[in-house]
Order: structure tokens, then C-alpha cells, then sequence
């Protein structure tokens, strides 16, 4: 488990070092993701010794945004003002984007 | 009584005890609002509204949990690579639906929340409301949105996805559950999946790599398409 939690720190440090000396506009724990996906894919570290930090730290993921979930109240007076264009577009948005995601995979998926 | 607040233990803390609390009652009751990250997040900021602490003295320790978001984005490159098995005979189908899902989310929310006058920051933070929270994050820091409006947003986009997804897809002629899956993945990331998984382990590793595509997709063009915008 130590093993494990290294290697997931590991990439996470890997992906903002990258990030800072390259200085491309897109954040380190993403670059980690893919490093980690890619060293997986080419079997220079392998899945069981990653699988038992990953999965807890998935599994324990709401948790971790439950402080952002509460800086919501910092914002008060910008919801008051804003927020039927919040709900509104936000609703139809995810609506079309179920529908799109899936219409296009049922017309198109291989397997029937 | 100051001093206690803003100990870093404080925020930790109540985070995990509420938190704990939350999932009991979201176990007992199976009701879609009685989510675990919605309740503990209203329980938190009434506690705070009660007793008058600020968020900056919660955020003290609650930055800590928050800071675990990073390892978390990490570990989804490991259930990418896990899943990716799974669907290899449709990654073409697959990874178009999730590219022009994921792109009509973030033009379909900007476009609609500028007809109805919403100012440039709440735009700039809705951008990134269907992809995973702390790549959410990540987005709406880089591109000068408010991250905790995204965090809300993304948390309800989830919710909304969850408890009403299949529905709605069922009612529009989507069937097939890999479809479900997928979109639920894309539309209302982690959240969305937690309900994919309930119906088949194919249509949940469907969603699961859904939201690390979309998250990924999202990151590299949202900068450029609210460009179109501002």
C-alpha cells in the first residue's frame, strides 16, 4: 500500500515538474494521469502495485470536495444575482450532452 | 474560541465526522437529494452560517482534503487503463460520442448562460460543469472562472445526472446501456458513473472511462472555445 501511494505521488510530482519546465497550460495531475496510463500501457510499472492506492483514492474522491462544496457560501451575492442563468443553462446543457453522448454511441457502436 | 476554528484540525475534522454522518443517512435513505457530498456540504455551511465562523477559517484545514485531488486525477489514469480493455472494440464509436458530447456541453452552457445576461466570471466557471470536480478545478483556475462556483455546479451537474440521467435518456430513445454508460460518463462525470454502475459493470467502466476522456478533452479545448465567447 505504501508501495502504491509512492508511485501515485510519484506521478503527481513527475506531471508538475513536466508542466513547470515545459510551461504548457494544462495542469500537472492531468499530465500525471496520462504518464501514469502511458508507464501502465508499456508495462514500466505495473497495475498491483498502483491498483491498491488508485482505487482508495477514487473511492474516497467526494470526500475530498466537500471543502469546495462549502465555498459556495463565499458567493452569496454573485447566486443571488445569477442564478436562474446558472440553473437554466446548466440544465438544458447536461440534457443535450446525455443526449448527444448517447445517440451517437446507439447509432454507431460495432457490437448490437 | 477564534483560536479553535482555525487550527487546521478544526476544519478536518468536522469535515470527516459530517461526512461519515452523511453516508450513513444517504445508505438509509435511498432518496437522490440525500447524496453524501450534498448533505455534508449544506450540513457544513449551516454549522458555519450557525455559529458564525468564516469559510476562510474552515478552509484552513479544509484545504488539506481538498489538496487530495490531486492524486485523485492520477489514480483516474489507473482506472483508465483498467477500463480501456473493456471497450476496445467500440473506442471509435465510443471516443466520438464522448469528443462531440463533451464539446457541445461546454459551447451549449456558454451560449446559453450569455443569452441570459450571466456575468463573465459565472460564464468562465459553468465552462467545465460536466467533468470530473478537481479537474473542474483545475479548469476554471486556468481560464479565470470562480473554482468554488465550478465545484458547486459540477457537484449538482453530477447529482442532477444521477438521480434523473437514465430517465431522461430512456424517454429520449436511448436504450442501450452502453450508451446510458457512456453518457452519464460525460454529462455528469463520477457522480453520473456511480449510477451507470448500478445498471451493469459494462455500462459503469463505459461512464468511467467517459469521464476521464471528457475531463482530459475538456481541459485541452475550454480555454480555446471561451475565446469564442469573450
Amino acid at each position: 500500500m505504501f508501495k502504491a501511494v509512492l508511485y501515485i505521488f510519484l506521478f503527481l510530482v513527475f506531471g508538475e515538474l513536466i508542466v513547470y519546465l515545459l510551461h504548457i497550460p494544462i495542469a500537472g495531475n492531468l499530465v500525471g494521469m496520462i504518464t501514469i496510463f502511458i508507464a501502465l500501457k508499456l508495462k514500466v510499472i505495473k497495475l498491483k502495485d498502483v491498483k491498491p492506492a488508485s482505487d482508495q483514492f477514487i473511492k474516497y474522491m467526494v470526500l475530498f470536495f466537500v471543502p469546495y462544496g462549502v465555498g459556495l457560501m463565499t458567493l452569496h451575492d454573485i447566486l443571488k444575482i445569477h442564478w436562474l442563468a446558472i440553473v437554466v443553462s446548466t440544465i438544458i446543457s447536461t440534457v443535450l450532452t446525455l443526449y448527444i453522448t448517447g445517440l451517437i454511441l446507439q447509432k454507431f457502436r460495432k457490437d448490437a | 474560541m477564534r483560536e479553535i476554528y482555525q487550527q487546521p484540525l478544526f476544519g478536518i475534522f468536522m469535515t470527516l465526522v459530517v461526512f461519515y454522518l452523511a453516508q450513513i443517512i444517504s445508505r438509509k435513505w435511498k432518496f437522490v437529494l440525500c447524496n453524501p457530498v450534498l448533505l455534508s456540504v449544506v450540513s457544513i455551511i449551516c454549522f458555519l452560517v450557525v455559529f458564525k465562523i468564516d469559510f476562510e477559517d474552515y478552509n484552513i484545514g479544509g484545504q488539506y482534503l481538498g489538496f487530495l485531488l490531486g492524486p485523485v486525477v492520477v489514480s483516474l489514469g489507473v482506472l483508465f487503463y483498467e477500463k480501456y480493455e473493456q471497450i476496445k472494440e467500440n473506442i471509435i464509436p465510443f471516443t466520438s460520442a464522448v469528443f462531440i458530447g463533451g464539446t457541445m456541453s461546454i459551447l451549449s452552457v456558454c451560449s446559453i448562460a450569455v443569452v441570459l445576461n450571466a456575468s463573465e466570471p459565472v460564464i468562465r466557471s459553468l465552462a467545465p460543469k460536466s467533468v470530473t470536480t478537481p479537474i473542474a478545478l483545475e479548469i476554471a483556475i486556468s481560464i479565470n472562472g470562480i473554482p468554488y462556483i465550478a465545484a458547486g455546479m459540477v457537484i449538482a451537474v453530477g447529482i442532477f445526472g444521477n438521480a434523473f440521467g437514465p430517465t431522461i435518456l430512456r424517454n429520449l430513445g436511448i436504450r442501450d446501456k452502453k450508451a446510458i454508460g457512456a453518457a452519464l460518463g460525460t454529462a455528469a462525470h463520477g457522480i453520473g458513473t456511480a449510477r451507470a454502475l448500478e445498471e451493469g459493470k459494462l455500462p459503469g467502466a463505459y461512464g468511467g472511462l467517459a469521464m476521464c476522456i471528457n475531463g482530459l478533452l475538456t481541459a485541452i479545448i475550454t480555454p480555446y472555445i471561451i475565446k469564442l465567447f469573450f
